[in-house]
């Protein structure tokens, strides 16, 4: 009996001891990092590719010319569905019991939300998630990922009721967080500029038919009709549209919607179709570092696409890798929130330079964009939202 | 609301309605001869509509020709699944055969997302999106188009079960499965061919609608509004299924017109609810009475 106590008394005292000299998550060779995404259910494309096509391909090329500092980067993914309970549980997991050093790259307003307060709690930092609603701002442990909804929104009523002179806005938007989030930002700077939303519709996720909704919102008859909604919904809108010869509306789609796959799933009725676009375009633009992305996705996964979601985790990958050489030799969770947190002018190659202050935002901008024969042109230099 | 709109707005939802009709004819043929549900129905549908997509790309086939691919896959996946999986539970309840059918669901779904990740895609459509104008009315080809297609598959299908010995078979075994066996009928024959027989209803319903919906994993999930629409006409009755079908269809785009439109995907619920409450039979079956 003795002897057990004896032993348990050596064993708690040592794990007492323990942490208190390596930070979790980093050894000498290796830094590991993960998150949960969604593999399956209705952002399963999105999740996949910003991830394991995304993050893994940027730190693949990191990893194979040296790592940071010496350690290889190493990522570890659970799959949560979309459903905020699994995204708990599987957050735990990995800080319990892969003892990550950090959460990157999670995605969707309601699994990242669900996780907020345990790892604040903890002081595990969650870096960039793929979600704009501004729940996320103000926290010490978080750096937003994606421009906040109530940026985007700031740019497209300023850039729409400014210089193209608009005044009757409806809205078309997503029944849940980021369709509501979005609406609420909308109706908040129009009241800025003495304005009023005249219409505004929803649709469920999954929807088979929008024609009710496209109805009714004609019969508002407003000048700009704003789409908040994924890209099947969003492309069946545009389709609606055509159906019953809409044509005195300019269709408007928000910040996550307006990427290529969209455009191809609503073929020519996405014909004039502006919006504002959050990235440069991964498959078309010249920029030296969109080309650069585009040859090492060849390299490492010749047979995946390039898309704005890969861009995504690629561009969270790179600002991690960027904080954490700052961060020095010795890095710590709180060193690398020390070093994200000074980072100014840092140039990406694809997005304007990279500020990121106490408000820890790392995406402040996007531009204008209108679909001419298929593909997205730009009209506007990039738009701020600050 | 223009009268014109409301045309427009009733005729989508005739078309979404004839897409929901098909699911629930499946699901009855299904029904009718083995007296269990095909939870799988969904997922038959998607996987074969994939299946014609696939060889579309590779061999730049027809529609038609597409639709074809989509059928005779679908129509060897229901063969293989019944013989090798629900055949062998013949002895089991119809619970059990039911939760089968829900597993192999999960399963052709992540399948389907390994195959062909679970992106959405475009689908060419036999019909255009581009609205022709009847008075001052437009309408769309492509609902008109679902509508005037899914009535004929309902006529053919009419006439097999009518016409033909395979469809008095199968209406025997649905009546009596034990006098239809002392007639000659082999029942287990009726059992493969109802499988075959919905998934080939699916897999045309998956080529009509996808290049609407979109071809994706997810899109399987139509099933549910087909099993309403089952519930909706009296379970077990074909021409229940097909209004019930139609019904559901225009009810669940009426709703938002003149309701909120966060309305619209509690509709279907509400009037099944009312329809079991008011006429549990369906609205076109009779309340069967027994004798006691």
């Amino acid at each position: 009996m003795k002897a057990m106590l004896a032993v348990l008394t050596a064993v708690v005292v040592a794990f007492a001891l323990a942490p208190a000299s390596a930070q979790q998550g980093v050894t000498d060779t290796e830094i590991v990092l993960g998150c949960s995404n969604s593999f399956s259910g209705p952002l399963a494309f999105t999740g996949e590719q910003a991830t394991r096509f995304g993050v893994d391909l940027y730190f693949k090329v990191v990893n194979d010319a040296g790592g940071i500092h010496g350690r290889k980067v190493r990522t570890i993914y659970y799959d949560d569905g979309y459903k905020p309970q699994e995204a708990v549980a599987n957050t735990k997991k990995l800080v319990e019991q892969d003892r990550v050093f950090a959460i990157i790259a999670p995605q969707g307003t309601p699994p990242v939300v669900a996780t907020l307060e345990y790892l604040e709690q903890n002081k595990v930092p969650l870096l960039f998630p793929f979600q704009g609603s501004p729940v996320t701002r103000g926290r010490k442990y978080v750096f937003s990922g994606m421009t906040l909804y109530d940026r985007q929104s700031k740019m497209m009523i300023d850039y729409l009721a400014g210089p193209r002179k608009y005044k009757k806005f409806a809205t078309l938007y997503q029944d849940d967080e980021y369709g509501k989030a979005f609406l609420t930002a909308f109706e908040k700077d129009l009241a800025r500029l003495g304005l009023k939303m005249a219409a505004a519709e929803s649709v469920k996720r999954g929807v088979t038919d929008v024609s009710a909704q496209m109805a009714k919102l004609q019969a508002a008859k407003p000048e700009v009709l704003f789409i908040v909604l994924t890209p099947g919904p969003g492309a069946q809108a545009l389709k609606e549209r055509q159906k019953i010869g809409w044509t005195d509306v300019v269709m408007v789609s928000s910040g996550p919607l307006t990427d290529e796959r969209y455009l191809a799933l609503a073929g020519d009725a996405a014909e004039g179709v502006e919006g504002l676009s959050l990235w440069p375009d991964p498959v078309a633009s010249d920029l030296p570092a969109m080309r650069l992305y585009r040859e090492q996705m060849q390299k490492y996964f010749p047979k995946n696409e390039p898309n704005r979601y890969s861009i995504s985790g690629y561009f969270a990958a790179m600002l991690f890798t960027e904080g954490a050489k700052r961060a020095g030799k010795n890095l710590t969770r709180d060193s690398l929130i020390a070093a994200l947190e000074g980072i100014r002018g840092f140039e990406s190659g694809l997005l304007p330079p990279v500020s990121i202050g106490a408000d820890h935002e790392t995406q402040k901008q996007g531009f204008w964009v209108r679909v001419e024969r298929g593909k997205f042109k730009q009209l506007t230099d990039w738009l701020r939202s600050d | 609301m223009t009268t014109a709109a409301l045309i427009h707005v009733v005729v989508s939802g005739l078309a979404t309605g004839s897409i929901y009709a098909l699911m629930a004819i499946s699901l009855v043929i299904i029904y009718n001869a083995t007296r269990t549900l095909n939870f799988a129905q969904g997922e038959m549908l998607m996987i074969s509509t994939f299946v014609g997509w696939a060889v579309y790309q590779r061999l730049k086939l027809p529609l038609l020709g597409v639709m074809l691919v989509a059928v005779v896959g679908a129509a060897l996946l229901a063969w293989a699944i019944e013989r090798a999986i629900i055949r062998h539970a013949i002895s089991a309840t119809h619970f059990d055969v039911l939760i089968i059918t829900l597993g192999l669901s999960l399963m052709l779904r992540s399948a389907a997302g390994v195959a062909w990740t679970h992106d959405d895609f475009p689908f060419p459509s036999f019909f255009g999106d581009r609205p022709m104008a009847v008075g001052p009315v437009r309408l769309a080809p492509v609902s008109l188009g679902i509508i005037g297609a899914s009535l004929a598959l309902m006529a053919a299908l009419w006439a097999l079960f009518t016409r033909t010995r395979l469809g008095r078979a199968m209406r025997a075994v649905a009546q009596n499965q034990r006098a239809a066996r002392l007639m000659g009928i082999s029942v287990e024959r009726v059992y493969s061919a109802s499988w075959v027989l919905a998934a080939v209803v699916g897999a045309i319903a998956g080529v009509l609608i996808a290049p609407v919906i979109f071809l994706s994993s997810k899109m399987g999930i139509v099933v549910i509004n087909g099993f309403i629409a089952a519930v909706l006409g009296g379970f077990g009755s074909m021409p229940g299924a097909v209004v019930g079908g139609m019904l559901l269809g225009v009810i669940e785009n009426l709703a938002p017109l003149y309701l909120p439109s966060s309305i619209k995907h509690s509709v279907p619920f509400i009037v099944l609810i009312a329809i079991l409450l008011l006429r549990p039979g369906g609205v076109v079956g009779r309340v069967a009475r027994r004798k006691v």
